[in-house]
């Protein structure tokens, strides 16, 4: 097991080695000028040529990207070109609304999309079967700032419960915190439900016509030992995986939903630094994600070793 | 499993308990906003208000930052840190005191030092810096509070100069700061203004606070423009940057902010059938947007094919596509803009409702075009400039120009847009631009108004008897004069189309209605003087 996690950190190394090339050349080949964008709109051509020497920007490109593994290797991020303060501080502000959003999101996603996802299994092709998987669909289909919007307009707008947007740190007050999650947590997790449901659902389905389950009938087991003891269990694992990519997704992939209700979160972060072509943010964030991406991984794996004793690294 | 209708109502119970737990636990926990402002004006990228020309940088400047003279609602400078100020008889030198209660909010005192080193710097970006720089002899203190300018030769703009409200703006920093070369960002964000910038709570793309400076020392005169006593009548005021616009509009129809710098053209409605919200235009110089057009390249190169363009534009068409709501704009023919002192109407024959494009047409063959692809850079990011671009695009297309739109970010632009190869290389042959009303009444600050070749403005027009004629420009005292000169430039500009306008535009903010003090300037939005009900 130890020798498994060695080799799994390596290769973290290596796709995060491998990100940050990729990255940097991808960025510098790109077309758009940090210098200008700061310089403005009205800015002449002496003052972006001196911010772009100041910068470093028309240093050779291999000379900017050894200095810049230097720097990495000795643990600097490097400096926001446009707010002058260390990448990782920003990042580090950032990480807090993107973890909360992310954590209450899985929260409730598990909950609700393994619930519905058993209860359509058990009463697959019934009423609630079909109204389940209408859910799902729905749930899946809809763009997360198409119901964002509308939980905006009716819970925030109209009757005044719950704050449109931002983000309270929880050090400021639990109750101020949950509160300017509830929407954005809601908004978010209908994708997820309807996810975890189907994979949940299609994984239960299987399980519930092996012969074990028919004997466990057989054998007078109740309602609850069959769903909870010896379905639930085998189809654990594809459920735990889905669970697991959702998490990982989820730290990147939220952009739309930290605009939509305003919340500084990671997502936000990098993309506003890839409109303003804020280099070392991009590359920063890119592969701190890559690298939590294989972990992530890494932590599913070794969960599976928990809920199926035939699995052993 | 059999649901009871005891499960039911157990279920509901549970239900209407969740539902009900946010509203309690956040009426327990809103904290006390009365005397804090939230704003929503963009985002602050950069804080070194010399480092970038951005408006909204100009913002934090005018907040934290104290200058030397302020414009008044009339544009005339007035003193603002200078308590007294004279100019030699041979009118080439100028001394200047600083007023009593100057300090930076770090403690130390603002000394004259400050002064000049901040000029310094800033002399380096400014236009109107640089020509001070260049006419001066030496810049020097006489003691701890008094400066002065010694110039080679007059400068009759001079004050103006100091007064200029075209970023990047001669705000004063502390000698050390101001040390740093222009080219290089100061961060520490200690100025002597009426508010302090509040490093712990800052969280730049995300959130700004500013606190009232309690121990800025406003001038006794009346709040006039930016001049006048600075009264700060609130407590904090938080600039949120919230990038979707339909959210910013929702919270602040919730109240959970007091201002919307930018509302969109398209949420006006909404807006306006709000009781509690209001549309008001701040700065009533608004925008004046142009087509630049490469001096450098064919077809352009040539005087007729420029005329055409300037013949063939609907400015009502244009700015209907690009605005929509016709309040809010209007027509535009003086190069100075619509609403500056030197603003006139030398020359603009060439204005016709409507457009000429048959005389277009008629140019466009005496320049000799010969079909040769003309490139027209886009900036999908800026939808009004975006819009107007589609319009010029098939204005152009429908006298038999073969235009084509090219289509990016505004960052990939402002780099494209400095390539001076052909457009078979990457070069370019027009894009659209904005630049502020009141920039366009100084030619020495502004850079859309120079026609100095290479050293001129992308697109690079270049017209040598107009160039003579700007230059003296800084040698005319009185505006009477001014305005003279400003004819006869406006005279040569539109024969030789150093661009093309396509009328102006202004944006009004959305606040609340219990936000009330705002003031009307051009270029900044300053906070003192606001209140909160």
């Amino acid at each position: 097991m130890a020798a498994y996690i060695l080799r799994r950190m390596v290769s973290a190394i290596a796709v995060m080695a491998m990100v940050g090339v990729f990255v940097f050349l991808l960025l510098r080949l790109a077309p758009g000028d940090p210098a200008a964008i700061i310089a403005g709109r009205s800015a002449t051509e002496e003052m972006i040529a001196g911010i772009r020497e100041q910068l470093g920007l028309n240093d050779p490109m291999p000379v900017q990207f050894i200095r810049w593994v230097r720097d990495m290797l000795g643990g600097d991020f490097g400096t926001s070109i446009f707010a002058g303060r260390p990448v990782l501080e920003l990042i580090s502000q950032r990480l807090e609304p993107t973890i909360s959003l992310s954590i209450l999101t899985m929260i409730l996603s598990v909950t609700i999309g393994v619930s519905f996802g058993i209860l359509a299994a058990w009463r697959t092709g019934g009423l609630v079967d079909r109204l389940l998987t209408a859910f799902s669909a729905f749930g899946y289909s809809i763009p997360v700032f198409v119901i964002g919007f509308f939980l905006i307009y009716f819970f925030a707008i109209r009757a005044h419960w719950l704050p449109v947007q931002g983000y309270v740190p929880i050090e400021l007050g639990i109750g101020r915190w949950f509160v300017h999650l509830v929407l954005p947590t809601v908004a978010l997790s209908l994708g997820y439900i309807a996810f975890i449901a189907r994979v949940t659902r299609a994984s239960m389905l299987e399980v519930l016509t092996e012969d074990y389950m028919r004997t466990a009938a057989a054998k007078g087991a109740s309602s609850y030992a069959m769903l909870f003891h010896h379905a639930l269990k085998n189809a654990g694992v594809p459920i735990l995986t889905v669970i697991g990519i959702s998490f990982a997704y989820l730290i990147g992939g939220v952009v739309l939903t930290e605009t939509v209700f305003n919340i500084p979160g990671i997502g936000r972060l990098v993309v506003d630094a890839i409109n303003n072509r804020d280099y070392p943010i991009i590359q920063s964030v890119l592969i701190l994600t890559s690298g939590l991406y294989v972990l992530v991984n890494l932590a599913i794996d070794l969960a599976y070793t928990l809920i199926d004793p035939r699995i052993r690294y | 499993m059999t649901i009871s209708r005891r499960h039911v109502f157990k279920m509901g119970i549970a239900a209407g308990l969740a539902v009900s737990i946010p509203s309690v636990l956040r009426a327990q926990t809103t904290p006390t906003v009365g005397q804090t402002v939230r704003m929503v004006k963009g985002d602050l990228r950069v804080f070194d208000p010399i480092w970038t020309a951005t408006n909204i940088t100009a913002d934090h400047g005018a907040a934290i930052y104290d200058t030397l003279f302020s414009l008044d609602s009339k544009f005339m400078p007035q003193p603002q840190m200078v308590a007294k100020w004279g100019v030699s008889d041979d009118k080439k030198t100028y001394t200047f005191e600083l007023r009593d209660g100057l300090g930076w909010h770090d403690g130390t005192p603002v000394t004259a030092a400050d002064c000049v080193a901040s000029i310094r710097r800033w002399g380096q970006v400014h236009p109107g810096g640089q020509l001070i720089m260049a006419r001066a002899s030496d810049i020097s203190t006489k003691d701890d509070e008094t400066f002065t300018i010694s110039l080679k030769d007059p400068l009759g703009v001079l004050i103006d100069i100091l007064a200029d409200l075209t970023p990047p703006c001669l705000f004063i920093m502390r000698e050390k700061d101001a040390n740093r070369p222009a080219t290089e960002q100061v961060t520490t964000n200690i100025g002597s203004g009426p508010f302090r910038f509040n490093e712990a709570l800052a969280k730049p793309g995300a959130s700004v606070t500013y606190g009232r400076n309690d121990k800025y020392v406003p001038r006794k005169e009346p709040s006039d423009g930016l001049a006048g006593g600075k009264i700060v009548n609130v407590d904090r005021v938080i600039w949120d940057n919230i990038a979707d616009q339909q959210t910013a509009l929702a919270a602040l129809q919730a109240g959970e902010i007091d201002y919307l710098q930018s509302p969109p053209v398209d949420l006006f409605p909404v807006i306006e059938s709000d009781p509690n919200l209001e549309l008001q235009v701040l700065d009533r110089g608004g925008w004046d947007m142009m087509v630049r057009m490469n001096f450098l390249q064919p077809p352009f190169n040539n005087v007729k094919a420029r005329q055409a363009v300037l013949h063939l534009i609907d400015q009502e068409v244009m700015l209907r596509g690009a605005f929509g709501n016709p309040k809010y704009f209007n027509t535009v023919t003086s190069i100075f803009g619509d609403t500056t002192p030197v603003s006139n109407d030398e020359n603009t024959g060439w204005y016709k409702k409507g457009g000429d494009p048959d005389k277009a047409k008629r140019l466009l063959k005496e320049a000799g075009y010969a079909g040769e692809k003309v490139v027209i850079l886009t900036a999908t990011d800026w939808s009004a400039g975006d819009n107007a671009s589609q319009l010029l695009a098939a204005s152009l297309r429908k006298i038999g120009v073969n235009a084509e739109l090219s289509s990016m970010t505004w960052g990939e632009l402002s780099t494209r847009r400095a390539s001076k190869d052909p457009v078979e290389n990457g070069g370019w042959s027009m894009f659209i631009t904005s630049e502020p009303d009141y920039s366009l009444g100084n030619p020495l600050a502004s850079p859309f108004l120079l026609a100095n070749g290479d050293k001129a403005w992308y697109g690079w027009p270049k017209n040598d008897e107009y160039e003579a004629l700007r230059v003296k420009w800084a040698d005319v005292e009185s505006l009477e004069e001014r305005k003279a000169l400003a004819r006869k430039m406006q005279k040569v500009w539109w024969d030789f189309v150093g661009d093309v306008r396509l009328g102006k535009y202004v944006s009004p903010i959305a606040r609340r209605k219990t936000l009330t003090g705002l003031i009307g300037m051009p270029q900044i939005v300053p906070m003192w003087n606001m209140q909160k009900a």
